[in-house]
């Protein structure tokens, strides 16, 4: 019989015992914890303060393997694949023949002739129908893969304790092949978080010896396990997107108008336009590069002033969200409409209500003044922002 | 390596290949076409089979591939091809179906009479719809489609009115018919005029003659209709000179001032930035231009001469699922002229089951145990196209089957001509994997990519492309494979040249 209950990931028998408020979401067909506790501050604040664990083995995974896995790779994403070092990890999106985004996710080098690439979403029919003629495998590794995002300026130090190799040398965006606690792993500095952190990658198997290796190690520097809630208020800190909520992929795009490019969700730096070859979408991309993008995500400050005299209006203090709203809110300049928010958060951090939001052309220049949606007391009111560039913290040990 | 700039290179001296040459020739266009094999003509050839030099009344000469076949007038004409070697014969000629006790009747209303009195009485009108469908049909070949579903330039629209508008002078009644015909099959196409069996059945095979497909599938009613206007009628016409017609048209290439290179094989085509711009041979030679055109099959030229790394993954995708699949077979037999064979074209196609289950083997990768063969002599020479024989046999291959195929042929045909077996001096057989080695036809499909309704007007070769145009900016194809194409027409090879303006 066909089963169509959600997989546990192989962390599932800790996370699982630790998970209080059974606050359970689904990713990719997986049950993954929310959030640990009734309320996100501990867990947000790991991110920022300590370490968090977090477990992010939903993320589909392909390993790319043979004599032109690069080639494929070149042609399928928007980035300089050949260019890429063994251990080397490229954030990349990737688009349709116009341009626009089907999925984003990271490429890594792990040797000359294999890669690792992590999807949002199922991409194999679009790599196989990309690998014609090509000389490669494609095969998908998602169950097989575990993985744990470790983030927070701990991390480094906590891995230190556990790794059979010191992790010091790691620069950002590299990888390194490692263990833990007898298990191979695979790190990578990366996340999505927008601070220090790494992303370990081992087999399903030594799954939990990994876990338990990490938060023994860890409870001395403040070690938390983390839901994806948390994680979701500190990604639009950082200012990244998220497939689905911030943009619709192509391959469920209803109209042209649901699409994105690269250039208007701000990746521009991902779009080698100067590499050798063909690669999908290039020709709409470099006719976009030339006439400009009609429109731009962008960060917005939302003016707590401005907050607070609309919901002075009823007698009451500004009220903020408590966890990440993934909810579509008007943006307009005088009474016309000229963008939205796709995901707003209070930043617990920057004591500031953020939003990243999709303006069209002028609005998204950096300090345009913009009115956003925001809901006092059950009536619609717009309050006053800025637009900002992003990220919107960027602490100085994200790269060092 | 040398280089020389060229306006235009054409990859394939076939018919096509060769008249938009001609035409680009005669533009004062710089044109260079490359052709793989020492002779021009690709599948629209006449060559000698004879083992060593016998020549003169004993030769062994024959159409190859397609038989005979006539160029639209008006390419003859813009071409001047009389002055160039061309006689063009359009006197009709005899189709000869066999019937049980091994006897010959001619399809023509008076011979038909002593099978049907009322098929006798039918058959003017049937001849007179199906000429009408057939000019219909030339003109939708000599419309570029526009590019479905994208926008259409208003010069496209141009186009579309005109064929709407032959469609609408042909009269309510044959406009219908005809739009009508296209998805049937033959069977219920012949049903509506005729009674007899052998005479529905013989018109069937030409519905069927060249294609993957049985009389009782859909859209034969439209390969019957696209073969009588190549044909000009249910008999090919000018038989054995098929080669006549290429050479006419490479002497017109070269007199217009272009140049042919036989022996000169492109291995790949040159792709910078999708933009084409020249050609490798294999010889590793690199010849650049500004445009090339490509006569060869759509799957040969973008798969294998661009490549699908330099191609959209969707538009591989379309072009790796274009439906090839030939399933012809040619027995030449030499002679000594004393072979009892009627001239004209002679089928053997006594029932439309019999075609139906002829093609049934195709299905299972079988070749058929009772093929449908149509016979044509020239001279000493007995060629036999047999179908059906798929290119890929499920639980064999050709090396083993060749022999048996041509026997099986022979067979078959001395059941009706005693005589033959007698007669016989030597025989040569092309089988679809030797279409695709020695005569460029991917898979042995010798229209270029089967003339289906789903690989018809518009979504000839692929949905999206049907203007000549591909991905990559200088290549034009302007083979069979695209609309126009398939048979001896050259519609194909002169819509092209409109398509670069």
């Amino acid at each position: 019989m066909l089963n169509l209950n959600l997989k546990t990931t192989p962390f599932h028998e800790r996370t699982s015992a630790l998970c209080q408020p059974q606050n359970w979401r689904k990713w990719a067909g997986y049950f993954v914890v929310g959030s640990y506790e009734h309320v996100l501050d501990r867990e947000y604040w790991a991110i920022r303060n300590s370490a968090a664990l977090i477990d992010v083995s939903p993320l589909i995974k392909y390993v790319i393997q043979g004599k032109d896995a690069a080639a494929l790779l070149h042609r399928v994403t928007t980035r300089d694949i050949h260019k890429m070092k063994v251990g080397q990890v490229a954030y990349t999106g990737w688009c349709d023949e116009e341009g626009k985004l089907i999925d984003d996710g990271t490429v890594s080098r792990l040797e000359e002739r294999t890669f690792r690439l992590t999807a949002a979403e199922p991409n194999l029919r679009w790599l196989t129908m990309n690998a014609v003629g090509m000389d490669v495998s494609i095969t998908e590794v998602t169950d097989d893969v575990a993985a744990l995002s470790f983030q927070g300026p701990n991390t480094r130090k906590v891995l230190n304790k556990v790794t059979e190799k010191p992790v010091d040398e790691l620069k950002y965006f590299r990888l390194m092949t490692n263990k833990i606690n007898g298990a191979d792993v695979t790190i990578s500095r990366t996340g999505y978080t927008g601070d220090l952190g790494y992303e370990i990658w081992m087999d399903a198997k030594d799954a939990l010896k990994v876990w338990d290796a990490l938060m023994e190690a860890g409870s001395d520097y403040g070690i938390t396990p983390v839901g994806i809630l948390a994680m979701d208020m500190a990604r639009v800190e950082a200012g990244l997107f998220m497939l689905e909520v911030d943009y619709t992929s192509t391959t469920h795009a209803w109209i042209e108008s649901q699409k994105s490019s690269p250039f208007e969700l701000g990746l521009d730096w991902t779009v080698a336009l100067d590499k050798p070859g063909y690669f999908v979408g290039r020709r709409a991309l470099e006719k976009e590069k030339r006439e400009g993008s009609a429109w731009k995500m962008v960060g917005l400050a939302v003016d707590w002033v401005g907050m607070e005299k609309l919901f002075g209006k009823v007698g009451l203090p500004p009220q903020i969200p408590g966890s990440a709203i993934r909810a579509s809110l008007p943006v307009m300049v005088g009474n016309v409409q000229v963008g939205y928010a796709s995901t707003s958060t209070w930043s617990p951090l920057l004591k500031t209500y953020i939003a990243l939001a999709h303006l069209q052309k002028p609005y998204y220049e950096v300090g345009t003044d913009v009115r956003m949606e925001i809901t006092v007391e059950h009536h619609r009111q717009h309050a006053p922002a800025k637009v900002v560039k992003l990220p919107f913290y960027e602490p100085e040990w994200k790269k060092k | 390596m040398t280089t020389t700039q060229y306006d235009t290179i054409i990859i394939g001296a076939g018919h096509n290949g060769l008249v938009a040459a001609a035409y680009l020739a005669k533009q004062g266009k710089k044109v260079l076409v490359l052709e793989r094999r020492s002779i021009v003509g690709g599948s629209v050839v006449t060559e000698s089979f004879a083992e060593g030099p016998r020549r003169g009344e004993d030769d062994f000469s024959v159409d190859s591939i397609n038989t005979g076949g006539t160029l639209r007038p008006d390419i003859i004409k813009d071409l001047k091809l009389a002055s160039h070697g061309l006689s063009v014969d359009s006197a009709p000629q005899p189709f000869i179906t066999l019937l049980a006790d091994g006897s010959p009747l001619t399809l023509d209303a008076e011979s038909i009479k002593r099978i049907s009195e009322k098929d006798a009485a039918r058959f003017p009108e049937f001849v007179r719809f199906m000429d009408k469908a057939a000019q219909i049909m030339d003109v939708t070949y000599a419309t570029i489609m526009p590019r479905l579903p994208m926008n259409f330039g208003i010069r496209e629209g141009y186009g579309l009115l005109e064929w709407g508008l032959e469609l609408r002078l042909a009269g309510r009644k044959d406009m219908l018919n005809f739009i009508r015909a296209l998805p049937m099959t033959a069977q219920e196409l012949v049903e509506e005029y005729f009674e007899s069996e052998i005479v529905k059945a013989a018109i069937c095979a030409v519905a069927i003659h060249g294609s993957t497909m049985g009389p009782m599938g859909a859209g034969t009613g439209y390969t019957l209709i696209h073969n009588w206007m190549n044909r000009g009628g249910l008999a090919h016409k000018n038989v054995g000179k098929a080669g006549e017609i290429t050479s006419a048209l490479a002497n017109a290439v070269k007199a217009f001032g272009g140049e042919i290179r036989t022996e000169a094989e492109v291995a790949s085509i040159l792709v910078e930035n999708q933009i084409a711009n020249g050609v490798v041979l294999a010889n590793g030679e690199e010849i650049s231009a500004d445009r090339i055109l490509s006569s060869a099959d759509p799957k040969h030229t973008l798969l294998k001469l661009v490549g699908a790394q330099d191609l959209p993954p969707e538009f591989v995708w379309h072009t790796q699922s274009i439906k090839m699949r030939g399933s012809v077979a040619k027995m030449h037999l030499h002679t000594n002229r004393s072979h009892g064979i009627p001239e004209g074209t002679v089928v053997l196609a006594p029932s439309i089951k019999y075609l139906e289950k002829a093609y049934d083997a195709t299905k299972y990768g079988e070749i058929s145990e009772k093929p449908y063969l149509e016979v044509t002599t020239s001279g000493n020479v007995v060629s036999i196209h047999f179908q059906f024989a798929p290119y890929a046999l499920r639980n064999s291959d050709w090396k083993v089957e060749s022999g048996k195929v041509a026997e099986l042929a022979i067979k078959t045909l001395e059941e009706y001509f005693p005589a033959l077996h007698a007669s016989r001096i030597t025989h040569h057989i092309i089988t679809p994997q030797d279409m695709e080695s020695t005569y460029g036809l991917t898979e042995g499909d010798l229209n270029h990519g089967q003339l289906m309704l789903d690989q018809f007007l518009f979504m000839r070769p692929i949905p999206g492309w049907s203007n000549h145009k591909t991905p990559i900016d200088n290549l034009y194809l302007c083979g069979s494979g695209v609309h126009g194409g398939g048979g001896i027409s050259g519609a194909a090879g002169r819509n092209v040249v409109r398509a670069l303006k």
